[in-house]
């Protein structure tokens, strides 16, 4: 059966040499088309700069999303997110997509820094792979119960307590 | 060079009149998956769902599979439907697997709009497609107040 309806997401994090990160964004399917680029300073994690906006949409009114994006320069990528930029990007004068997009953009940014860490935990045997995981644990508690590996029961959580 | 990066990719088909099939794929430098689910379209009901963890960190990963059973039932119209994804499907079982889902919840509206747009351009290729969608959003009550898009 053909698909009526295609949605297709790219984010890319891209480490700058200056103390940065580039993170671009961008979503297309067959109603719209919108982009954010965006500029992260380290090590606070601060929306330096950012840039975007919907491209291409049956809703011509969505042409002016890009003027709210400047609201989140300032924005740290930490506690809070979610209410934050939905507060600023979203509602009734808001742009759904966009707010998403950025939230989506600062996903990235926290799963590039995860990346090396579970790529630690790729080596070695299984009790030493194990402790690898408890390592990243006691270094990132909010990870603490974030899922079914990381819940009280599992088996990646005896010994710890946190 | 690339750190990191993700792509997520939604499929919609309809299956019959009253069904939408998705289809799910998220791949990036860490993990892969796939969902596979059907909605009913005027209720929002999930009516099955399939999940596949095709790469992941851990072995205790797999165990979420399961636990996406517990959508089955469940309306993503119904308020809230997305604190409710993010709590069983994600906190209880793979944040990821609530990622596709909640993306896949999404493309609901799209979904039926696009198809409704298509289907008025098969029939007329000179319409106003703004035009048409603007009136297919004041006829959708729960659209309306959502975005700069769909005004109250």
């Amino acid at each position: 059966m053909t698909l009526r309806f295609m949605r297709n997401k790219l984010v890319q994090v891209e480490p700058l040499q200056e103390g940065r990160l580039s993170v671009s964004w961008r979503s297309e399917d067959d109603l719209l088309c919108a982009e954010i680029r965006m500029k992260v300073r380290l090590p606070d994690l601060e929306i330096e700069a950012v840039e975007g906006g919907v491209s291409r949409s049956v809703h011509p009114e969505c042409a002016g999303a890009s003027s709210l994006l400047a609201k989140v320069v300032g924005v740290r990528v930490g506690p809070g997110l979610r209410k934050i930029v939905h507060g600023l990007l979203g509602g009734a004068d808001g742009c759904e997509e966009l707010a998403e997009g950025v939230l989506e953009c600062c996903n990235a940014v926290i799963l590039n820094f995860t990346l090396p860490q579970i790529r630690k935990t790729e080596r070695g045997t299984e009790e030493e792979k194990k402790e690898r995981f408890r390592e990243m644990l006691r270094f990132n508690p909010r990870l603490v119960r974030s899922c079914v590996a990381f819940a009280d029961d599992s088996p990646l959580m005896q010994g710890l307590d946190l | 060079m690339i750190g990191f990066s993700r792509s997520m990719l939604i499929g919609a088909e309809f299956v019959g009149e009253e069904t939408i099939r998705f289809h799910g794929i998220l791949e990036d430098h860490i993990y892969a998956m796939e969902i596979r689910m059907d909605v009913e379209v005027p209720t929002g009901a999930i009516r099955s769902i399939q999940g596949w963890m095709k790469r992941y960190t851990n072995p205790v990963c797999p165990k979420a599979v399961e636990i996406l059973q517990r959508a089955v039932g469940r309306s993503l119209r119904e308020e809230g439907w997305i604190s409710w994804v993010n709590r069983e499907i994600g906190r209880n079982g793979c944040q990821h697997f609530a990622e596709i889902l909640i993306e896949c919840g999404r493309c609901l509206d799209s979904a039926r709009l696009a198809d409704a747009l298509r289907g008025d351009l098969e029939r007329d290729l000179r319409i106003d497609l703004a035009d048409r969608a603007r009136s297919w959003v004041r006829g959708d009550p729960e659209a309306s107040g959502r975005c700069m898009a769909r005004p109250r």
